[in-house]
């Protein structure tokens, strides 16, 4: 910009338009520059970050019993009301929850659950494509939820990919890391 | 006999003609819209077909199986009758254009235009001024605000660049000795006008733009401010008309900057068929009326004015006198 108004002070640019030249060159090179369109769903796909906030998950421990003691803690914080826990006790008197249940319609993902959570059994994935045409299928049941996806250790990149109508999108490609979008933003 | 052939050699070139500029928008605006996206560092569509390519005719369709709507308030006869108004002078204008010189074709001499007028480019100018009753009834039979205001617009932009452009051309006119298109572009085979003539393009080529209503003089279709200005209140087939017309206009002006001022036909250095050098300038202008859109923001209304009455039409009268003088 500094240079247009540079060139247009003196006479002989004004006559000539140096101002509107240098602004046609400007387009002009902008259009064979790398475009910085991300190619979801068709062909790209972004991998969040580890501490991106997606779907709630539950974990289980090593013998495989489910984490959470069902102290409604994370029910109790919530601050939109959207966690349901009922719990009960199992013949050696731990406590579970017999029933878990989010609503994901209402859910902010502002993850104080996770945070309030003293067993780690709660904590928010990396999965971000759960759109749905009925609310009532955003809310999402205890098996349900140790099914989903946990925490990334990587991500942060663009991958290839490609849309399944039945599924996700399909990330296609083994190397997990992707390239960095801002590699493409024009800083000129 | 001859005259069966012969007038069935106009139908066929008329008809060819016809098909040609109906169907030059569906490239036009694909590019268009990719230009947009490169040059904004998108992609433009890029979803149906190869890189989008059937984009245009996805488009075409949906504005064919539109709901036809017309206002309750608007004057149905004019309303109706506004996007021919505006479809047919662009298509009428490309009689009078010479695509070529004469090819023969199995013995017989065939021109490459439909009618070699002698003040062709009377014909040009007299018939591209009825296009803007299209745009004026279009947008007064609407009935609604923006679209009256759109054409009101389009009243004073057309009254005001008509008159520079038609003065910018007599430049060439003097050049050639011909108001026949054929014989302009004859006059430049060894030099184009453009050396001779460079105000004279300048203005013609401003002017142009407003003509066509491209931006940076969009004021009709302003649609920053008037919502889409004189066809906000048309849909489906009726749009389609004025955006095909709008495309026809482009194009009529890229023609008669090629034809006016660089050398038709004419190549230089590189020996290619005439009518592919042609094709080639004409398509460069088309990109530069695109490049424009997308690098120049709208003038103001008493911008253009000012542009109208106070540059290009002194700058057009004092084009005619040195040229003049150094004919003398």
């Amino acid at each position: 910009m500094s240079r247009a108004v540079d060139r247009s002070g003196t006479w002989i640019g004004w006559a000539f338009f140096a101002d509107l030249g240098d602004a046609l060159a400007l387009t002009f090179g902008y259009m064979f520059s790398r475009s910085v369109t991300m190619q979801y769903p068709d062909k790209e796909k972004w991998l969040p970050y580890s501490r991106y906030r997606g779907h709630h998950f539950l974990t289980r421990d090593e013998e495989g019993e489910i984490k959470c003691v069902a102290c409604e803690l994370c029910a109790r914080i919530c601050p939109c009301d959207c966690i349901e826990v009922i719990p009960y006790e199992d013949e050696k008197g731990n406590r579970h929850p017999a029933k878990f249940e989010i609503d994901m319609a209402r859910c902010l993902f502002c993850g104080l659950c996770e945070d309030a959570c003293p067993a780690d059994a709660i904590a928010l994935g990396q999965q971000y494509e759960f759109s749905s045409f009925s609310s009532h299928d955003l809310v999402v049941g205890r098996d349900d939820l140790l099914g989903k996806p946990g925490k990334a250790t990587t991500g942060g990149g663009v991958v290839a990919a490609r849309l399944n109508t039945e599924q996700d999108v399909l990330v296609e490609t083994s190397e997990p890391q992707g390239y960095n979008w801002w590699r493409n933003i024009r800083r000129t | 006999m001859e005259l069966v052939f012969a007038l069935g050699l106009i139908a066929f070139k008329v008809a060819l003609l016809i098909a040609i500029l109906l169907l030059l928008p569906l490239p036009l605006t694909w590019l268009e819209r990719k230009i947009a996206g490169h040059m904004q560092q998108r992609m433009g569509p890029m979803r149906v077909g190869w890189h989008g390519l059937l984009q245009p005719v996805a488009d075409g369709i949906k504005l064919l199986t539109k709901e036809d709507h017309i206002p309750a308030e608007a004057d149905r006869f004019l309303f109706k009758l506004a996007p021919i108004l505006a479809l047919a002078p662009p298509f009428v204008v490309f009689v009078a254009i010479p695509f070529g010189e004469s090819v023969s074709v199995l013995g017989a001499e065939i021109t490459l235009h439909v009618s070699n007028m002698n003040v062709a480019l009377l014909f040009v100018f007299a018939v591209i001024g009825i296009e803007v009753y299209g745009v004026i009834f279009g947008g007064w039979a609407a009935n609604s605000k923006y679209a009256v205001l759109g054409s009101l617009r389009t009243c004073a932009q057309m009254i005001s660049y008509e008159i520079p452009m038609g003065f910018a051309v007599i430049g060439v006119v003097m050049l050639a000795q011909s108001m026949s298109l054929l014989e302009i572009v004859r006059a430049q085979a060894d030099v184009w006008n453009i050396v001779y003539q460079p105000v004279g393009f300048f203005v013609f080529f401003v002017a142009g733009l407003a003509e066509a209503q491209r931006i940076p003089f969009d004021l009709a279709e302003a649609e920053g401010d008037l919502g889409a200005g004189f066809h906000t209140e048309y849909s489906g087939i009726r749009f389609a008309f004025f955006m095909v017309s709008e495309y026809a206009v482009m194009l009529l002006v890229s023609v008669l900057s090629v034809i006016l001022f660089f050398g038709g036909w004419n190549g230089v250095l590189i020996p290619l068929p005439p009518l592919l050098w042609f094709v080639l300038k004409v398509a460069f202008f088309l990109y530069v009326f695109m490049w424009f859109r997308f690098t120049f923001p709208r003038y103001r209304y008493d911008q253009l004015m000012a542009i109208g009455w106070k540059v290009l039409l002194p700058l057009s009268l004092a084009n005619i006198i040195i040229t003049g003088v150094a004919f003398l």
